[in-house]
């Protein structure tokens, strides 16, 4: 079986965000850093021998031709930008988790004043973006944890104020209106674009930065790595460099400690985004994702492969 | 000055401002020629830009109008949800050759964007509004881009389908891209400056290859064409750097300046053919004036020497030598004037001879006259005292001898009258050459004076003397100074039969002395002061008119001068220079 990704890996293969773990029915066998890595089923599996004998991850793949390979049979398994995800073709096979992506502005030191970032928060219209750039993909969200996960997520404000925004922006003095944004995934520049023109609709001027880690704010994309929303949040404080929240034992305090994170906006979510990838005909089983995105390969086979 | 080098400075003169003239015509014929040829230029330039915005636009209406009747369009027109095209002008505009396109809904709203993608949402005003534009041509207008503003070729087409409409709105950025197609003669340059900012901004200023890099020096020039809203035209720079710029105004479909193109004609060329004919022109007006001023020299020479000739000859006659004659070369007017000189020197000398002779005949009467009166005068009493001695003789023998004594006295007398008068014109004759010396006129003045002192009592004559106590000696000889001077005053206490005053005066002359003697009295006629040193003239009753003759006579020996000023009844004054 033949996967096309985009994810970018660190090198030497290490498991974690961005690397395909397969582990425990593959293993890998090779590795091309930045371009491809082999797995190899593992004899010795817990569950037993996968189905598929290897997995040939393809890695920085544009998507565009990621489509055609798996249109020309190429491979069997593609990542599906969300933005063209109401684009695939009739018929065509599609395997979605969980909207376990979040997506978020993330405030550095230097821009200090609340009612900057607050005014930014205000001006951002999110509508607009999840209509157009995220083809309705996911959720607009105010929330760090999804609905699905938190139950909690619709009671934070996930509303543009363009009028308030406007106001907080003109009470600031001139170089705290001002500010660079970061992105560091090329897929998200185009959201990092509008949020910029919401913002000088807003009175800010804010552009974009090649280099997202010198940026006063950085749009981000933090994965949602445990199906416990209290391990979720407190992985998400410890990935944007937050206060990691006490351990909250009920919906409320969970609340709670959400709303601290979120408190000041720091940290400014925006939306929850799901794992789409495109599956060929022939790709039988599964699904060999889990609602986390994970992959489960071990379950997947091809048809008219060895039995 | 002479007249040969007054001549030769005309001749100059007229040299050199003829080769100015010609110089400065040449200058100015290239000059106007040169801007002749950069204005049709200009005007091709213009044309040719015009033409190819008219080209660039209908090329704009025509992609303009392939899209909006693509069925992509139609597509994005008719879907009732078109969010998902949000990309798809970027892909028609790369099609169709477009650097602008926007899809926009029949609410204003735009679909899709080319040049910003996620301006998606945004209303464009303008294209509901009825003079916005107008289908099937292109027109400028001023466009918001990501990174600011930008000057755009735009046409516009409308897509109804569907009872939906969609306004397909597509152009070309008007940039150094679009300069660089124009075809540029040599030294020339074309730029545009897009107003798009209320204040003058060099950034907007773009060359055919890259923003002008001299754009503060067409700040004027911009801003007021976009003053006055009409095209201008500026020299800019100076030198060889100054370049002649035509600016011409360009307005959108509301009739809103939106850019002025600038036409930089480089005056290079023209300032180094005008070096270079200024040098030239400098060589050429210098051989020009050199050959001028040998030919003048020449000219002149040749129709001056005839006159410096005839000046030589004119000087010659008036230091007496009346003989003189010039050549006579030519039959000109110079030739006719010499003609006339020569026959003018000829009648001087005639009339001269004539005049000698006359003078001597007059003066030999003149002679006699005299002679035959001075000796009349002691003849006379010889006569009567020899016809008394005869007729004593014979009347009365007894007192003959009585009349004989007294008679013999008065022969022996009037005979010693006569030897004076002989011996007078005899001293007059043998006058000798004067032995010169360094001579005090003062000293000279004071022992006369003293001398007659008696006569000045007897003659009732105040004499004075005012002296120059800083005269210089002259060379002279003292003896016939002094008998010059004693001559002069006698002869003004003659002139003063009543009395009167008689003044000496020494003065310094150049760097000889004057020596006035002054009297009080009758005066002289201005007929008896021209005639009062001829010899045996006078004008008093007694004496042989040979003492102011005297004289002149040892004046002129001494090489001085001698003059009279008198007036009738005003006294004479006697005036004699020494060198």
């Amino acid at each position: 079986m033949e996967v096309r990704a985009s994810i970018e890996t660190a090198d030497p293969p290490q498991l974690g965000p961005g690397m395909p773990d397969l582990a425990p029915a593959f293993s890998i066998t090779r590795w091309e850093a930045g371009r491809r890595a082999i797995y190899a089923a593992d004899e010795n599996a817990p569950g037993g021998r996968p189905f598929l004998d290897t997995v040939e991850v393809e890695l920085a793949r544009p998507s565009r031709d990621q489509a055609i390979d798996l249109d020309v049979g190429k491979a069997d398994l593609i990542e599906i930008p969300a933005s063209e995800a109401r684009r695939q073709p009739a018929g065509r096979r599609t395997w979605v988790s969980q909207p376990v992506r979040v997506l978020l502005l993330l405030f550095g030191a230097r821009v200090d004043d609340p009612r900057a970032r607050e005014a930014l928060a205000l001006a951002v219209d999110r509508t607009a973006i999840f209509n157009v750039l995220l083809q309705r993909q996911g959720e607009i969200s105010g929330a760090l944890l999804p609905q699905w996960l938190s139950g909690y997520a619709f009671a934070f404000n996930a509303a543009s104020d363009s009028a308030r925004a406007r106001g907080l922006a003109a009470s600031l003095p001139a170089p705290a209106r001002s500010f660079s944004i970061g992105v560091e995934d090329s897929a998200l520049r185009p959201i990092a674009e509008r949020i910029a023109l919401n913002a000088r609709d807003a009175g800010l001027a804010v552009t974009l930065s090649p280099q997202a880690g010198a940026a006063d704010v950085r749009l981000l994309e933090v994965r949602i790595t445990a199906a416990d929303p209290a391990h979720a949040l407190a992985a998400i404080a410890a990935t944007l460099g937050l206060p990691v929240p006490p351990r909250a034992d009920s919906p409320d305090a969970l609340y709670n400690a959400e709303h601290g994170l979120l408190d000041g906006f720091r940290v400014v979510p925006l939306f929850h985004l799901a794992d789409v990838y495109g599956v060929a005909a022939r790709v039988r089983g599964g699904p060999g994702i889990s609602p986390l995105g994970e992959w489960r390969l071990e379950n997947v086979w091809l048809e008219g492969g060895r039995p | 000055m002479t007249f040969r080098t007054r001549l030769l400075v005309v001749f100059t003169l007229a040299v050199v401002a003829s080769v100015g003239m010609v110089e400065l015509l040449v200058t100015r014929a290239t000059r106007e020629a040169f801007e002749r040829v950069e204005r049709q230029h200009a005007d091709a330039l213009v044309a040719q830009f015009q033409r190819e915005f008219d080209r660039r636009g209908q090329e704009v209406v025509r992609a303009v109008k392939d899209i909006a009747l693509s069925d992509a369009a139609v597509s994005v027109a008719i879907s009732a949800d078109n969010s998902a095209y949000y990309n798809e002008a970027s892909g028609m505009a790369r099609a169709h050759g477009l650097g602008l396109l926007e899809l926009v809904g029949g609410d204003g709203a735009i679909v899709s964007s080319a040049e910003w993608p996620v301006r998606f949402g945004y209303v464009e005003d303008w294209l509901a509004a009825p003079s916005g534009w107008k289908p099937g041509t292109a027109f400028l207008r001023r466009e918001e881009l990501p990174d600011g503003f930008t000057l755009a070729l735009v046409a516009v087409e409308a897509v109804n389908a569907g009872g939906r409409q969609l306004y397909v709105a597509g152009g070309q950025q008007l940039d150094q891209d679009f300069l660089a197609t124009l075809v540029l003669p040599a030294g020339m340059r074309v730029l545009l400056y897009r107003n798009l900012e209320p204040q003058f901004a060099p950034h907007l200023l773009a060359g055919s290859a890259d923003v002008a890099a001299d754009a503060q020096e067409f700040q004027p020039l911009i801003e007021q064409v976009i003053h006055e809203r009409r095209p201008r035209v500026a020299t800019l720079g100076s030198g060889a750097a100054a370049e002649t710029v035509h600016a011409q105004p360009l307005t959108g479909v509301e009739d809103n300046l939106l850019a002025v193109l600038l036409i930089a004609s480089s005056r290079r060329e023209l300032v180094e053919l005008e070096n270079s004919l200024g040098r030239t022109g400098a060589w050429v007006a210098a051989g020009a004036i050199l050959t001028g001023m040998l030919m003048a020299a020449w000219a002149t020479a040749r129709v001056t020497r005839p006159v410096r000739r005839l000046a030589e000859s004119a000087g010659q006659v008036a230091a007496g030598n009346w003989n003189t004659t010039v050549e006579v070369t030519s039959r000109d007017e110079v030739g006719q004037l010499a003609q006339a000189f020569n026959r003018m020197t000829h009648e001087l000398v005639e009339q001269r001879q004539r005049l000698l002779q006359t003078e001597r005949v007059a003066a030999w009467r003149e002679l006699a006259r005299r002679l035959a009166h001075e000796l009349k005068n002691p003849l006379f009493p010889l006569q009567i005292t020899v016809e008394n001695m005869q007729r004593a003789r014979e009347s009365h023998p007894q007192e003959f001898d009585e009349v004989f004594r007294e008679g013999s006295r008065t022969l022996l007398a009037e005979l010693a009258n006569l030897k004076q008068i002989i011996a007078r014109f005899s001293d007059f004759a043998k006058m000798p050459a004067p032995e010169m010396q360094p001579v005090n006129l003062n000293a000279l003045v004071g022992e006369t004076m003293k001398l007659f002192e008696a006569q000045f009592a007897q003659a009732r004559v105040t004499a004075r003397a005012e002296l120059a106590p800083d005269l210089p000696t002259v060379s002279a000889d003292p003896e016939q100074i002094t008998r010059a001077l004693r001559n002069l005053v006698l002869n003004a206490i003659d002139a003063m039969p009543e009395g009167g005053t008689l003044t000496v005066r020494t003065m310094p002359q150049g760097s000889g002395a004057r020596l006035e003697i002054s009297d009080s009295g009758k005066g002289l006629s201005q007929e008896e002061c021209e005639r009062l040193f001829t010899p045996y003239y006078t004008t008093k009753t007694h004496g042989t008119g040979l003492g102011l003759a005297i004289v002149q006579s040892v004046v002129s020996d001494h090489h001085g001068r001698i003059s009279v000023e008198s007036q009738p009844g005003k006294g004479a004054t006697f005036r004699i220079d020494l060198g």
